[in-house]
């Protein structure tokens, strides 16, 4: 009993850190025109060395990313310098986009593991019907 | 006094093993993206049942003893290497996974359905149907 039980909290925390994620990455897509905004990331660690050793993942902390911030001429904007430049974000939506879609599949693989662990112990109490 | 039959010991570890097995999958698909991650997993039912008897590690068959194994099941994850893994070191594929699952669940089924029946067999042999 305690395997399903371990099994829906894995898949819970695995459900929480792909939403996390997911939060990240529309946040990102929202900003993507803000000038000088630095692209937020988010790590994944496996939760281990517990009393019990779980294998729950959770998020790290958030990272922003280092590229530089892409330069946009436009000489009309109230940010630009004397070259008519200003600082735009780093967020390529390509990779946004990829992200999201990753963690939706992920998020699905997790959800489905959840189910699964539930109708498993759903099947074993229905044995004590007659 | 049922637990000794010989039917209902199987059919009960090797539910025990399908909700270990379905743990570690459940385990592996929520780190499915977490980097330097290795994809776990148990030896399938039948390995372990063929090869039961091949361990003679000691055993704590009582409770006063020391050391050695308890009764209870307990399975040991190995560190599936067989698998490529990708840039970042996680070796998870949700295909196989995804397979493994299904694998996991219909080994249960199996099981329960065994115990039921049996357990109709005995049923009906105590005359209360």
């Amino acid at each position: 009993m305690s395997d399903f039980s371990n099994s829906l909290s894995v898949s819970a925390s695995g459900l929480k850190a792909q939403a996390q994620r997911l939060r990240h990455v529309s946040e990102n897509i929202a900003n993507a025109d803000t000038p000088g905004y630095r692209r937020k990331t988010v790590s994944f660690e496996t939760e281990f060395g517990g009393p019990d050793a779980s294998g729950r993942v959770e998020t790290g902390r958030v990272n922003l990313d280092r590229r530089e911030l892409e330069q946009v001429y436009d000489p009309s904007h109230p940010l630009a310098d004397e070259t008519g430049h200003y600082q735009g974000s780093n967020v390529d939506l390509m990779i946004e986009i990829a992200d999201a879609r990753e963690a939706q599949r992920s998020y699905e693989a997790n959800l489905k593991m959840f189910d699964q662990a539930r109708q498993m112990s759903a099947s074993l109490m229905d044995l004590l019907r007659r | 006094m049922f637990e000794k039959i010989e039917i209902f010991r199987m059919a009960q570890a090797m539910a025990v093993h399908a909700g270990a097995r379905q743990s570690l999958v459940a385990q592996n698909m929520a780190n499915a993206d977490t980097p330097g991650y290795a994809a776990r997993d148990i030896k399938p039912f039948q390995a372990l049942y063929e090869g039961g008897e091949a361990s003679y590690a000691p055993r704590a068959t009582r409770a006063g003893h020391l050391f050695g194994e308890t009764g209870a099941i307990t399975f040991d994850p190995l560190v599936d290497t067989n698998t490529v893994s990708d840039p970042n070191g996680n070796s998870v594929s949700l295909e196989t996974e995804m397979l493994k699952a299904v694998d996991v669940k219909r080994q249960h089924d199996r099981a329960l359905a065994i115990y039921k029946s049996s357990l109709g067999v005995l049923r009906s042999a105590l005359g209360r149907r």
